[in-house]
C-alpha cells in the first residue's frame, strides 16, 4: 500500500523493479493444490489430514473429503506457488495423491 | 482375536490389542515397504545357495511386486466407461509423468507426480523433494515397527506421535498393497471384495486381501482414535 505523501519518492519494494518473464511471477493468477480420488485412502484418514494439517474445521474438512470422494478431486489450497508446492509435499507425504497448478 | 485402537484411560495415549502373528504380519510388511523406499545396500553377487525371490513365499513375492497376481475382469456392457471421467491424473499426466526411466508402479503411487501438466517441473519437483519424503516415510515405519515390536501382553501402547507415525506407515503399506493388487477406482476396490468369496482360501491373492482388509480395519480404528 502506497501513502500519497510519498508519491514520487521511490520507496517501492525491491520485487516490484524486478523484471521477470514467465507466468509464475503473475500475481493475479493464483496457484492451486489438488487433492484427487484414490481408493486406497480412508475417508476418515482423508478428513483427519485436511484437519491436522490445513487446521481446517471438522465441516470444512469432511465437505473437501467429499469432494475428492464424489467429483474425483477438490482444490484443497490456493496462494502462491511456493506455498502450493509445500502443501503438495506436505499431502503426499500422508500418501494423498496432491498435485499442484496455476488456477485457471 | 484383535482390538482396534482406542483412546486409554491415561491421556494422549492410544492402545490395541493385537497378537503375535497379527503383530508379525503388519511388521513383515512395513519393512518390505521399508525396504521399497530405503533400498538397502545389496551385495553384488547372491550369496552360494541363495536362489533370490524364489526362494520367498507367494504373498511375499506379492508384495515385492514379483508375484502372478491379476484381480482385473473383462470389461462388461455394466463396466464404467472410462472416457466419461474428466480429467483423470491417468489422462493427463501419469503418476508416473516426470520420472526419467520406468520403475516399480508403487513407487509412484508413493510419489507420485506433483505438476501433471509440465514434465520439467514435474521431475524437478520430484528431484527436489523425493529424497526428503522417503527419509519421513522410512522414519514412520522404522517407529511403527519398533512400537509393534515393544508391545507387551499384545498390548501395543503408543504416543500420540508413533500413533501419527503409524497412521502415515499404515496409509504407505497399504498403498503399496492396493498397488500390487491392482486398484486402481473405487469400483476396483469393491471387486476385490467380491474376488475374495470365490478365490481358494489358500491362494495368495485371497490371503493378500484378507490382509488388506485387516490394515484397513485397523487404520480405521487408528483414525477414529486419533479423531475423537
Amino acid at each position: 500500500m502506497r501513502h500519497p505523501i510519498l508519491e514520487g519518492v521511490s520507496i517501492a519494494p525491491v520485487e516490484e523493479e524486478r523484471v521477470e518473464v514467465g507466468d509464475r511471477v503473475d500475481p493475479d493468477v493464483p496457484w492451486i493444490t489438488i487433492v484427487w480420488n484414490d481408493p486406497v485412502n480412508l475417508m476418515s484418514y482423508v478428513t483427519y489430514v485436511f484437519e491436522s494439517y490445513f487446521g481446517y474445521a471438522r465441516e470444512k474438512a469432511e465437505k473437501l473429503m467429499l469432494d475428492v470422494h464424489t467429483k474425483g478431486r477438490a482444490v484443497v489450497s490456493t496462494g502462491p506457488r511456493e506455498k502450493m508446492e509445500i502443501d503438495t509435499e506436505a499431502l503426499q507425504g500422508y500418501g494423498l495423491w496432491a498435485t499442484f497448478q496455476k488456477d485457471v | 482375536m484383535a482390538h482396534g485402537f482406542k483412546r486409554s484411560a491415561r491421556e494422549r495415549r492410544v492402545v490395541a490389542r493385537l497378537d503375535e502373528t497379527e503383530r508379525t504380519i503388519v511388521v513383515g510388511l512395513m519393512e518390505q515397504v521399508l525396504d521399497l523406499i530405503h533400498p538397502p545396500v545389496q551385495p553384488l553377487a547372491q550369496p552360494e545357495g541363495d536362489t533370490g525371490a524364489g526362494s520367498r513365499d507367494p504373498f511375499e513375492e506379492i508384495v515385492a511386486g514379483l508375484g502372478d497376481v491379476d484381480t482385473s475382469v473383462p470389461a462388461g456392457p455394466d463396466a464404467p466407461d472410462l472416457a466419461d471421467v474428466p480429467d483423470t491424473p491417468e489422462e493427463l499426466g501419469g503418476r508416473g509423468f516426470g520420472v526419467p526411466a520406468p520403475r516399480d508402479p508403487a513407487l509412484d503411487r508413493l510419489f507420485p507426480t506433483a505438476d501433471r501438466q509440465d514434465e520439467q517441473a514435474a521431475a524437478e519437483f520430484r528431484r527436489l523433494t523425493e529424497p526428503g519424503l522417503r527419509s519421513r516415510k522410512a522414519d514412520n515405519l522404522r517407529l511403527s515397527v519398533t512400537a509393534l515390536r515393544g508391545a507387551h501382553r499384545d498390548r501395543v501402547e503408543l504416543s500420540e506421535g508413533e500413533a501419527s507415525a503409524m497412521l502415515v506407515a499404515l496409509t504407505d503399506v497399504r498403498l503399496v498393497l492396493g498397488e500390487r493388487l491392482g486398484l486402481r477406482s473405487d469400483e476396483d476396490a469393491a471387486r476385490i471384495d467380491e474376488l475374495l468369496d470365490d478365490l481358494d482360501r489358500d491362494d495368495p491373492v485371497a490371503y493378500a486381501i484378507a490382509v488388506y482388509d485387516f490394515l484397513t480395519w485397523l487404520q480405521e480404528s487408528l483414525v477414529h482414535a486419533l479423531s475423537a
